[in-house]
Formats: structure tokens, sequence, C-alpha cells
């Protein structure tokens, strides 16, 4: 099913709490208690979600009312749109190719807050005092849901949805809290949502925080089974957590630049694409003049932030003095190669992603370009496997590739091509229209050079 | 360009019927509301007598302008602002001296009014932002010409002086402003680190400052709207400055835990506590603001200055008492005790109201009192609105009751 919309509900909960002992057998359940308390707050009649940029406020408990007259439980959640303002010129919704590619589904911000008006009752304030020597505990509890939705979902539907996300999420943060606390010392539990394959979706899962991924293992084994995931490629690592098509990248580097290319139609043939996120890395980046020697090294970086971003590595992508470091440590060069404007090729490329990543690589030679184009069958195989991006060298050049499509029958084949001899900035119009990222026939290649391809093996980890 | 206030014409009337025994000088208190383009004054009262525990003070100074007590006129003040609801504050002062002080006259209004803004923000628990007015009004009356010398200064610029400002009168100045009303339910909790009375207070201070900011950054809808932007508070409607209707605007008000100081915390943060205070119950809150094309997000802060200020007020009067009657004991003791309740009466001339709190063992008389002796009023008891907020006695009574009944069931069983 193809959703159209993501309904995305944050707010901040304080979780309070006295302890007499922090070590006695009465925390945990004063710490249910709280939990309790929370939790009928978000099936209370007080709660309020607003929808951001808009005028809409939206009371869920309360047999759905809004402050808008023309939204009622009989709406659809579509029609929330015509309130949102969006927050530039509107370029987001009108595309201005006519081969550019929608986006993904329309993520709709939704914030939680609290009533404090309209109360039941009428009676003035008390001062109660406690003179008990107790532990004080507070904690932000950084709540966030979300639900996927196709258009013609009725808007009610979606926020009783997300009451019940609410709940569910309170519930699970408990059970973490729990169970990482040692006495006073309490983990704040924070949720991230995964985009899992069909029937399971997007879903949600609540980690404590400062536990690293490796100290997770068992609980992502669990959920694994749970979701009949496949137990040799991560799924459920930090780093594997849904990015909401409207958040922006913090780092800056583009991702999937390919993505908004149409893929040439040729007869009969199929498509085999990189799978998952990497980031584009190209000349100039980083305030490192590379422009004539980096292509290599870039096109390094950008397998290394594939393996990042799928959560196979936590360490970050190596600059051009680290990937040079790395191949001094392994002895495949002198110490004075480290800050020089010396070339790397595959072998170096797969010996670097050894010692800094721990992947191993398969290395494809061809003896002339010309032959690449009969290499298909290979790299078919490879991005459905793998699925990895390619760092591919010959001639002067390197180059990434990040996929193909091609016909078993007729072997006609077109190459998608990622150049880092880019030394613009971050312009997307830019690196598609002028082809930066793009697709290739054949003679892309030099027909007489021969070329060795780099193919980075997916370790079998969760 | 100096500022310009529109009086209300009760209040000119009250001030030219001043008495001032000869040779001496009255001070008193202007209040009211100020915009961005005008200010309004809809009350002025004067200073009340001090009662000096029997002994006659002798003359400090060579003049009666010596003999002014700051303290008891910025006591006045405090004791005033605290009677305002949300929208109107002390403005200014005024001074009536006879024609031989007048020159001298400016010198101590400009001491007065310093002191008065110094001593009135003491303890509040919000910050003046960029858009709020901060020039302060002095008026001036000779006793014996009538004649009005009106000058404003900028109480946040200690060196600044006297600016020209206009006075004008004018009839019902504040008959048709809106008012805004609502009901908050509070509670906070809040845990004392420390056992000291000094603790208490400011861990008191502490807890309502974090809660006050909360109000500060909730969402507010005024009337069904929305009233976060420039957009006039009350748009489409005809004008009609012939009304006497004034309208009520509920406010509601929606509020969210975000604390940046918790900010991107891994872990909870954790306090070893000598005890805790809950303050708990329903406050109600009003305010009023000018019909001269007001801005939504103004009378959204209003409101929302008097939730805060009218916690803050019944807090600080309750643990001002409770000085004098547990002493060093204060922060060792348990149990619940109701906070002041709030009332609302009349206030003189204009239409608006003014409030008071009323501690348990008080009754509308003692508020009558207070408001004749604060605001120079005269108020029928039966004016005195104390339906707003309920007596938290009759909850307590009825616990008592339960525990007692109970109490004495099991000892005949």
């Amino acid at each position: 099913t193809v959703c159209d919309f993501i309904f995305r509900l944050k707010g901040i909960l304080e979780f309070a709490c006295q302890l007499d002992n922090p070590n006695g057998v009465q925390s945990q359940s004063t710490i249910s208690k709280s939990f309790q308390d929370l939790r009928s707050k978000v099936t209370s009649k007080n709660i309020v979600f607003t929808v951001c940029n808009s005028p809409v406020l939206i009371w869920p408990n309360t047999g759905f009312q809004s402050s808008v007259e023309s939204l009622t439980e009989a709406s659809a959640c579509g029609d929330i749109l015509q309130w949102i303002e969006s927050d530039d010129g509107g370029s987001k919704k009108s595309s201005k190719k006519k081969d550019k590619k929608k986006s993904g589904p329309t993520v709709v911000n939704m914030k939680l807050l609290f009533e404090v008006t309209e109360p039941a009752g009428n009676t003035a304030p008390s001062l109660i005092r406690v003179s008990t020597q107790q532990h004080c505990v507070k904690m932000p509890l950084p709540l966030d849901c979300a639900l996927s939705v196709t258009t013609d979902e009725r808007l009610e539907t979606v926020c009783t949805g997300l009451v019940e996300a609410l709940n569910k999420q309170l519930a699970d943060m408990e059970e973490v809290v729990l169970q990482y606390r040692k006495g006073s010392s309490f983990l704040v539990p924070q949720p991230f949502h995964f985009q899992l394959p069909e029937p399971a979706g997007l879903i949600t899962v609540v980690y404590p925080a400062g536990v690293p991924d490796s100290q997770l293992q068992a609980v992502r084994e669990d959920l694994h089974r749970k979701f009949e995931l496949p137990c040799d490629r991560p799924y459920l690592r930090r780093a594997n957590a849904f990015h909401f098509p409207d958040a922006a990248y913090k780092d800056g580097y583009l991702r999937n630049p390919h993505i908004h290319l149409n893929p040439p139609n040729i007869e009969d043939a199929k498509l085999y694409l990189v799978q998952g996120v990497y980031s584009y890395h190209h000349y100039m980046q980083d305030h490192v003049d590379d422009n004539g020697w980096g292509c290599a090294y870039r096109s390094l970086q950008t397998i290394c932030s594939w393996f990042q971003q799928q959560g196979y590595v936590e360490t970050a992508v190596p600059t051009h003095t680290q990937i040079q470091q790395a191949l001094v440590d392994v002895g495949d060069k002198e110490p004075r190669f480290v800050g020089s404007r010396q070339w790397i090729g595959s072998i170096e490329v797969q010996a670097v992603l050894n010692q800094l990543l721990g992947v191993t690589s398969k290395i494809m030679f061809v003896s002339q370009g010309s032959e690449l184009a009969t290499k298909g069958r290979e790299l078919a195989n490879h991005f459905q496997t793998e699925g990895t991006p390619v760092m591919i060298g010959g001639g002067v050049l390197a180059h990434t590739i990040l996929g193909v499509v091609w016909s078993e029958n007729t072997g006609q084949i077109r190459f998608l091509i990622l150049d880092p001899h880019y030394t613009g900035g971050e312009d997307l119009q830019t690196i598609t229209d002028k082809g930066w990222c793009g697709w290739k026939g054949p003679e892309f290649w030099d027909q007489n050079a021969y070329y060795n391809l780099c193919l980075p093996q997916r370790p079998k980890t969760i | 360009m100096g500022r310009s206030y529109f009086v209300d014409e009760a209040v000119g009337e009250y001030l030219s019927g001043l008495q001032a025994a000869p040779g001496s000088c009255v001070t008193g208190l202007l209040a009211g509301q100020s915009s961005p383009q005008r200010d309004f004054v809809v009350l002025a009262v004067q200073t009340p007598h001090r009662e000096s525990e029997g002994q006659l003070k002798a003359p400090k100074g060579v003049s009666p302008l010596d003999d002014i007590d700051v303290e008891w006129v910025t006591e006045h003040a405090k004791q005033v602002s605290r009677m305002l609801p949300g929208g109107l504050c002390v403005l200014g002062l005024f001074l009536v001296t006879p024609p031989e002080l007048s020159k001298d006259a400016q010198n101590g209004l400009k001491r007065l009014i310093f002191a008065v803004e110094k001593y009135i923000i003491k303890g509040r628990l919000w910050e003046l932002s960029e858009e709020d007015v901060t020039d302060r009004v002095t008026l001036h009356i000779c006793s014996k010409t009538k004649k009005l010398l009106c000058k404003t200064f900028d109480v946040k610029d200690p060196k600044s002086s006297a600016k020209p400002a206009d006075w004008k009168y004018q009839t019902g100045i504040s008959s048709s402003w809106p008012m805004l009303t609502c009901s908050v339910e509070v509670d906070l909790q809040i845990p004392v680190t420390g056992s000291s009375s000094d603790n208490t207070d400011k861990c008191m201070k502490d807890g309502l400052r974090r809660w006050a900011k909360q109000i500060e950054a909730a969402y507010c809808l005024i009337n069904g709207r929305q009233a976060l932007d420039d957009s006039e508070l009350i748009s489409g409607q005809k004008k009609n400055p012939k009304t006497t209707n004034r309208q009520t605007l509920p406010a509601r008000i929606f509020v969210s835990d975000e604390q940046s100081e918790l900010g991107e915390r891994s872990s909870a943060l954790v306090q070893v506590c000598s005890g805790s205070m809950r303050v708990r119950g329903v406050v109600h809150c009003r305010a009023y603001i000018h019909n001269n094309k007001p801005k939504a997000r103004h009378a959204a802060q209003a409101i929302k200055r008097d939730i805060i200020n009218t916690v803050c007020s019944r807090v600080e009067m309750f643990l001002e008492d409770l000085c004098i009657n547990e002493g060093s004991q204060k922060g060792l003791c348990s149990g619940q005790q109701a906070l002041p309740r709030r009332v609302f009466a009349p206030m003189p001339i204009s239409g608006l109201s003014v409030c008071d709190y009323m501690f348990p063992d008080e009754s509308t008389a003692d508020v009558a009192e207070r408001l004749k002796e604060m605001l120079d009023c005269e108020t029928p008891e039966e004016d005195i609105d104390t339906s707003l907020e309920n007596n938290q006695c009759v909850a307590l009574a009825a616990a008592i009751a339960l525990l007692a009944t109970a109490t004495s069931l099991l000892y005949f069983s």
C-alpha cells in the first residue's frame, strides 16, 4: 500500500517522581505509578494536538473537536493540507522538471500540548508541604509518534491512532526506564522510527540514551525475530532510523541525488540500484582542494557514508589524511604518503575499507573499457545482493557506479554514475541537470583503458 | 515627540478633590495601561496615611519634600499592583505641592518614580519585553493654582531626563475595553533542597519561575482564535464607540513541558531533597486590553502575565505570613494549607474590576477595609465577588469531617 501521509506528533512530557529509597523495593511501583499518571494525562480531555504552521488545534479525546469549523470527525486527513502554510516559496509542492519524481509521502508535523484552562473544578490553590528526605527525579520524555496513512483515512481515526501510539510509547518508555535503571540513575528513553518492509511498515523502537548500539544486540535480535527481518543485515540500529522527507540533513551533504532521475527506458531491461542511503562526496568539499587528484578518495568517502548510514559502522566518514594514514598503517604506503596528492586506486580503496571499517570487498578487473558493457550480470547481481555503491578506477579517472539498467536478453546496459569530479556546491538542480549524477551508456568508459572495480560486501550482522 | 496620556475625567475630579494640609505635599499613584502609541490612565489613588506607631516623626529635612516616606510610597505601589488585573499597572505618580515647592518637585518625583519601579519589579517572574513601554508618568499639581505639569521618565535609564508629555481628559476611557478571562489549573511539584527557610523561598521561586516560563511560552487562543501575531484582536467588527457593552473574551492556554535547561539530557536530573512543596488548585484570571486597535498577542501577553502574577502574589503573601507565624520553623512543617483566594470588586470610576486576596480566616469586611485603605474607595461588601474561586476550606473541612467520623467509629467499635 502506498501511504500518502505521515502524521508525526512530537512533544515533551516531564516524568517526575519522588523516591524515598532508590534502592528499595517500593521504588519500582512508585516509578510505574508516575508513568501511569502520564498515561492518564494523554488520555485526558486536556490534551491538544496543534498542527505546525497552521491555526489548527485538535482535541482528540473529546469526540474530536477542532479549532477550525470545516475540519470535523468526518474529514479526510488530506483536508488538513489546505490549512498548512509552507515554509518558503512553496517550491516543495511544485516540481520544476517533468522528469523529477515525487519525493515520498507528505509529512504533517504536530505538537502535543496540554490545556491548563477550562478546569474541572474551581477550588482555589492550596500549598501542600512534605518534609521527608526524598530523591526527586525529573526527566523530560521526548515523545515522538508517527503514523503512515492514506489520503482518505479520516482525521479522527488518525488522531485516535496517535493517542494510542502515545500510550504505547509511554508503556515502552516505562519498560526501558525500569530495565536500565541503577538506583537513582535513570537513562532517558529515546524513540526511533524505522521503515521496515511491509507489512510492518513504519515502527517505533525506544532505546535508552547513552547505551551504544553494540550493547543492544539482544534487543535487536528479538525485534528481528518479531518482525521477521533477515538476520544478516541491520535494520534497527540508530543510524537506520527513518529519515523524514521534510527534514534537512544537518551536515549539508546531499543524500541519494539519483532518486530525482528517471532511469532510461530500455526495452526488456530491469533496474538494479544501490540500496539505502549514501551521501554525495566530491571535489572541493570540506575545504579540501583535491581538484585533479582526489576523485578516488571522494568515491571512497561516498562508500564509507553508505556503511555509516546503513548502521554498519559508527565512525565518521574519513578525511583524505585519515585515508592516507590507514594505507600507511597497513604497510601499503610509506609514511610520506600522508599529506601528499597522490592518486589511489581500487586496491587502495579495498584496503582502507578493510582497515577503517572492517568491510571486505571484491575486486573485478576489466582489461578494456569496452568490456564493461558485458559485465551487466555481475553488476546486477551485486546490486541485488549487496546493494553497495561500487568504486571504479581506470584511465586517469575514478567514479562511483550506483546502479545499472540491464537487459538479460539483449545485453543492453546503462550505468548510473555518481561523478566525484564536480567542484560546485550542493545544488541538486545543477548536479542532476548537468549529469554529475546521471545515466551513461557504455561509451562513457575509455574503450581502451583497463579498469578495476571495487565491490564492497555487506558484513553479516544486525 | 512626547507621550500622550488619555485620562478618565473622573481621575481629574479625584485629583481636584484632594486636600493637602497647608504647606505639605500629597503623593499618590496613577494606574492604567500603556500601549506603544498612547497611554491610558484610569485610576488615581493618594498614598494612604501611615500609622506611625504613636510617635510623631520629627521632620527630617528642610522641606516637606524630604519628608515624603519613599518606603511607604513604594510599599503602597506594590500593594496596589497586586490589586490590578492583567493589562493594568502602576503607570506613574502624582505629587501635589504648595507653589513654593514647585520647582523642587521634579527631583522629588524622579527619585520616587525610580524607587517605585525598582520595588514593584522585585520578585516579578516575567521580564519586560522590547515592546513594553518603559516610560512612567509624573504629574505635578500646584495646590494653589491647580496647574498640572506632566512629564515622563524612562525607567530603563537611570540617567534619563524628564520629557514633556500630554495630559488629556476624556470620559469613559475604559468603558468598552474588552475583558479577557480564564480559569487556570495549577499543579506544581517543587522539590526543596536544604532545610532553612531561605532555601524554601529560593526553591519556591525557582519552581515558580520555571512554571512562569511555560506559561509565557504557551499557545494561546482568545475567543477561539490563535493569538500569535500582529492580527487585530477584534477584527471585522463595526466600530461603535458609543457602545457601553464590555465584551468578555475567553482565553485558553496550552502548555508543553518543554524546558530548555533540561534540553538534550541523556539521564534524569536527580536531587536529594529534604521535602517538597506542591501548589495545587484553580486560579481565576482577568486582563483588560484597550480598544484602540489592540493586537492579539498583546492581549495574550496581558492574560498570561495575570496568570503568573496571581499565583506569584498569593504564594508571596502566604510565605510572608508564614514567616511571621512560624519563624525559623518554616522549612520543617508539613501539611496542607489554603493559599489566599482571589476576589474581585468594581474599581472606582471606570467599571473595570480590581482584585484582592482573602486568607481563609478573613471575610469580605476585611477586603472592604483593604480596598478603602489602598484604593481610597468605599466598596459595599455585597459588591465583592467571592464566587470565582471556591473556598478550599470546604474541601478540607469535608476531609477532616470524614477523618473524624472514621476515627470515632474506630473508637466506638
